[in-house]
């Protein structure tokens, strides 16, 4: 299969620091990528080292079938990105600054500044220095900007920071907008599942600096992640009972007296029954779905025990 | 190459740049004027073919445009990567060597533009008022292509030495070492300790200026390869 971006055991080092080893990152023309990972998971080191701010210490970065080396300027036509935070020259009016992005972009369509703008509810300060906008408002002034050349690939690193509820919201249905309407690719990152759940076609999740899994949201639904909860009084003679009269092996003891009990072959009438047999007081007994914050920090968890 | 030095003009607001040199060439002219009197009344003071007023205009505009070069730089170059706006610059479709050196042509034009109308100003304003102030315009002929070639050069000369403040502001990430550096630069070549100084020495002012080119070249080199932190 082509990727429009694809990362080859991608490793940066700083100062004997290894912030990210062996990042292999896939992402398919059209779709939305949600790159998910903690603070201080390596996002922004991959994201930089995609836009070539940043060197690989080793393996490569290709974008658009080619990889990309210090040489690689005209690429960069086809992107649009925010790494970090927004930056502007802020004397200047948000109108000014997007206008200064089309000169040095050589990107010149009537009327793409001021639908820009628009589309990201800054019509009305258009006229205002940057030096007075909010936070938020220079975010969405940031993914104004990226947006404003009709990228192909659009690179966003935690776009909604500093964002309220219903700007997240806006720019969550601007995304799918771009994506179904423009076939713009995107790679967005971000530490709040539930922003990339809502989405994202396929998710990367970052760990530690190492990729810890690439998989499709249609992946995630049909894994049957179905499980049994259960809350027992007392967690020893509880574990007892799943392992020993349910022949159960595949559970997990979690904090609380609670177990996760993944076999699909029991049902929750049947652990009703014979906890009720064996006398062991179970206080809440359900059965539950995986959420991708399950998953998510199920697969985090993991890279902490092999550490 | 052109398009980029005018759009760095552009976005660093330029006109603030022109007016701010418009009031250092007024307040120049204002003290050379008061002091022109003094100065020309010992007619006979010479130094290397030039009169004490002459000398007085080139050390005061090249004292004042070594600074003013100074702060640009610290605005224009390094200023962009203490607010990290050459991460923007840099993710343009755009060679970055050209974009440092579209920074640095920018800064040296505008400095070099306004130090050779500095002076022309200045002369021009001496001599018109040479009747009130009762000074010679024999220490500045004006109508000799070698006294403007003279201006030019020594202009050209100092806005590029200036440019020695680049890499120290670089290095520290600090525009206000930028500045600092372009103060000692000052002190260097124009100032003196009792009757020595440097200010005279074409040796020193040579070089002065393959220090400068060496500094430009500092600043670019590999900045293809290195990391934008």
């Amino acid at each position: 299969m082509s990727y429009i971006l694809q990362t080859s055991r991608l490793t940066k080092t700083i100062g004997g620091k290894e912030l990210v080893r062996d990042v292999d990152l896939h992402v398919k023309k059209g779709e939305i990528y949600g790159f998910l990972g903690p603070n201080g998971a390596g996002k922004t080191t991959v994201m930089k080292m995609i836009m070539n701010l940043w060197k690989p210490t080793m393996g490569t970065v290709e974008l658009f079938g080619k990889p990309i080396t210090s040489k690689s300027y005209e690429v960069l036509r086809r992107i649009g990105s925010i790494i970090e935070f927004p930056t502007f020259y802020e004397h200047m009016t948000g109108e000014e600054n997007l206008r200064m992005h089309c000169e040095y972009m050589g990107y010149y369509q009537h009327g793409s500044v001021e639908k820009a703008l628009k589309m990201l509810d800054l019509s009305a300060a258009a006229k205002k220095p940057v030096k007075n906008y909010s936070l938020g408002m220079k975010e969405r002034l940031g993914i104004a900007r990226a947006i404003l050349c009709k990228p192909e690939l659009l690179i966003l690193d935690e776009p909604t920071n500093g964002l309220d509820p219903a700007g997240m919201k806006q720019i969550r249905e601007l995304l799918r907008m771009l994506s179904a309407e423009q076939g713009t690719t995107i790679v967005v990152s971000s530490h709040i599942l539930s922003e990339i759940e809502s989405i994202a076609d396929t998710i990367g999740i970052i760990h530690q600096g190492r990729m810890k899994k690439e998989i499709g949201l249609k992946e995630i639904e049909e894994m049957s992640l179905a499980y049994i909860e259960l809350s027992a009084q007392n967690p020893e003679r509880a574990a007892y009972v799943l392992a020993d009269k349910l022949g159960l092996t595949n559970f997990k003891v979690m904090e609380g007296g609670m177990f996760r009990i993944y076999d699909e072959r029991v049902t929750t009438e049947e652990i009703a029954k014979t906890f009720a047999m064996n006398e062991v007081a179970v206080t809440s007994l359900g059965r539950k779905a995986e959420t991708l914050e399950d998953y998510f920090l199920k697969l985090t968890a993991e890279v902490k025990t092999n550490d | 190459m052109i398009k980029l030095m005018r759009l760095e003009w552009k976005k660093n607001n330029i006109l603030k740049y022109a007016r701010n040199a418009a009031i250092t060439t007024a307040v120049l002219l204002l003290f050379l004027l008061m002091a022109a009197g003094e100065l020309e009344t010992e007619e006979t003071v010479q130094s290397y073919g030039k009169s004490m007023l002459d000398m007085s205009v080139g050390l005061f505009v090249h004292m004042s445009y070594i600074i003013f070069t100074g702060v640009m730089i610290a605005a224009f170059i390094v200023g962009a990567y203490e607010k990290k706006t050459i991460n923007l610059m840099f993710s343009y479709p755009i060679k970055r060597s050209k974009i440092i050196l579209s920074k640095i042509g920018a800064v040296w034009l505008f400095n070099f533009a306004a130090m050779v109308l500095s002076k022309a100003v200045i002369y021009a304003v001496l001599i018109a008022t040479r009747s009130f102030t009762g000074i010679s315009a024999a220490g500045f002929p004006i109508g000799e292509p070698s006294f403007w070639l003279d201006a030019v050069l020594s202009s050209a000369a100092m806005v590029s030495i200036s440019f020695i403040a680049l890499p120290v502001g670089l290095k520290m990430k600090s525009s206000k070492a930028a500045i600092v550096a372009a103060v000692v630069i000052v002190c260097f070549t124009q100032g003196g300790i009792g009757s020595v100084t440097l200010a005279n020495n074409m040796t020193f002012y040579a070089i002065l200026f393959v220090a400068a080119v060496i500094s430009v070249w500092l600043s670019v080199w590999r900045v293809e390869t290195r990391d934008v932190m």
